[in-house]
């Protein structure tokens, strides 16, 4: 294998095996409008919308903690808590 | 509920518990977003909130100081700039924001809007623009585009719209900046900045009324609204490449003026000093 190849491959596996921030968000119902707003912009698609068009967060694991829908939630209703590396484990 | 959440998040340190909460905005409504923008700008400039005051007139936007923990003046429609020049004059060491919308701060207080900046007024004016008056039921405000309905256009709109950010820089301010909803953080970083600044500052938030003007002129949800903000809003870099008719179709975000110098209450405070000295000797 050339060189270059095999720097490639190694650049490779390092992103894949890095870590990414990991977060924990935390809906308020009470204050939820149900805009729809977290469940269209979210990069990671962890939202998904119930019956009543409401959002619940339906993939916990796939949050980044990039704070998207906290910035963006109109009426203060998301709360995301960064996860530090061993609780983000499993 | 409301311990909880003060808790974990800054942002809940600022709002009066005391009101009702939801906010009264509509579902999606962008104003929530400018609000929590304006309270991380000053969470990160770490100012005393006993020192800030938020001023506001009539409207959607008027409501925004209803909810937060400053000193804070819901004053008539269109005078908010006035009373925060009494305020600023008395009161020299405060950070005064005006909260307005494009109805509030360009129509019915358009006239103190240009002589707040040919002042030069130390006052931040955050300006939530969306196009339409949205409290009152849709009717068209000096900032809505050509061609586009109105409850009170419902044939299309026949008045060219007043651009915010030109007329403040024609009148005077020192900080000019534009950003939208959609860019959120861009926002919060602009409304720091304009807040630093001595003199006039503007900072035009671009933000949508899904529930009249979307309705009206069929341009869907809240998150339809949101997407278009996204795809037809272009930095001060990109703008410069493209030809003056694309530009013309896109929202230029960044800061559009940004000029040193002093402002009302310097050369005020100076006429004072000069005016004691002159008595004395």
């Amino acid at each position: 294998m050339p060189d270059e190849e095999v720097a490639l491959q190694e650049k490779t596996t390092e992103k894949k095996t890095k870590r990414r921030p990991r977060g924990e968000v935390r809906l308020f119902g009470k204050w939820c409008k149900g805009c729809g707003l977290c469940i269209a912009f979210c990069p990671q698609g962890v939202f998904e919308a119930n019956g009543e068009g409401r959002p619940v967060v339906a993939h916990p694991e796939k949050c980044t903690a990039c704070d998207w829908c906290v910035v963006h939630c109109p009426d203060f209703a998301i709360q995301v808590r960064r996860l530090d590396d061993q609780e983000g484990k499993g | 509920m409301h311990t909880e959440l003060r808790e974990k998040h800054e942002i809940y340190d600022y709002l009066r518990h005391s009101k009702k909460f939801p906010v009264m905005w509509c579902a999606g409504c962008g104003i929530g977003i400018v609000l929590g923008a304006i309270i991380r700008a000053i969470d990160r400039m770490g100012l005393d909130r006993d020192r800030v005051a938020m001023v506001s007139g009539i409207g959607c936007t008027g409501r925004m100081p209803v909810y937060v923990d400053f000193n804070t003046m819901h004053t008539t429609h269109g005078r908010a700039l006035a009373f925060a020049t009494g305020l600023k004059l008395a009161r020299p060491d405060m950070y005064v924001l005006v909260v307005m919308g494009d109805g509030d701060a360009l129509a019915i207080g358009g006239n103190h809007f240009i002589h707040a900046a040919r002042r030069n007024m130390d006052l931040t004016a955050i300006v939530v623009n969306n196009n339409i008056y949205g409290m009152t039921g849709g009717q068209y405000s000096p900032t809505t585009p050509l061609h586009m309905r109105a409850t009170t256009a419902p044939y299309g709109n026949i008045e060219p719209p007043f651009p915010l950010c030109e007329l403040a820089k024609a009148a005077g301010a020192s900080f000019v900046a534009r950003s939208t909803v959609y860019h959120a953080t861009e926002l919060d970083r602009l409304i720091e900045q304009a807040i630093a600044r001595r003199g006039f500052s503007v900072v035009e938030a671009v933000s949508y009324c899904h529930t009249t003007y979307g309705r009206l002129n069929r341009l869907g949800a809240a998150v339809d609204m949101m997407r278009w903000l996204k795809e037809n809003s272009v930095t001060l870099a990109q703008a410069e490449k493209m030809s003056p008719e694309e530009r013309e179709t896109k929202i230029v975000r960044g800061i559009l003026l940004d000029r040193e110098g002093p402002g009302y209450v310097d050369l005020y405070d100076e006429i004072i000093r000069q005016a004691k000295a002159a008595e004395n000797g």
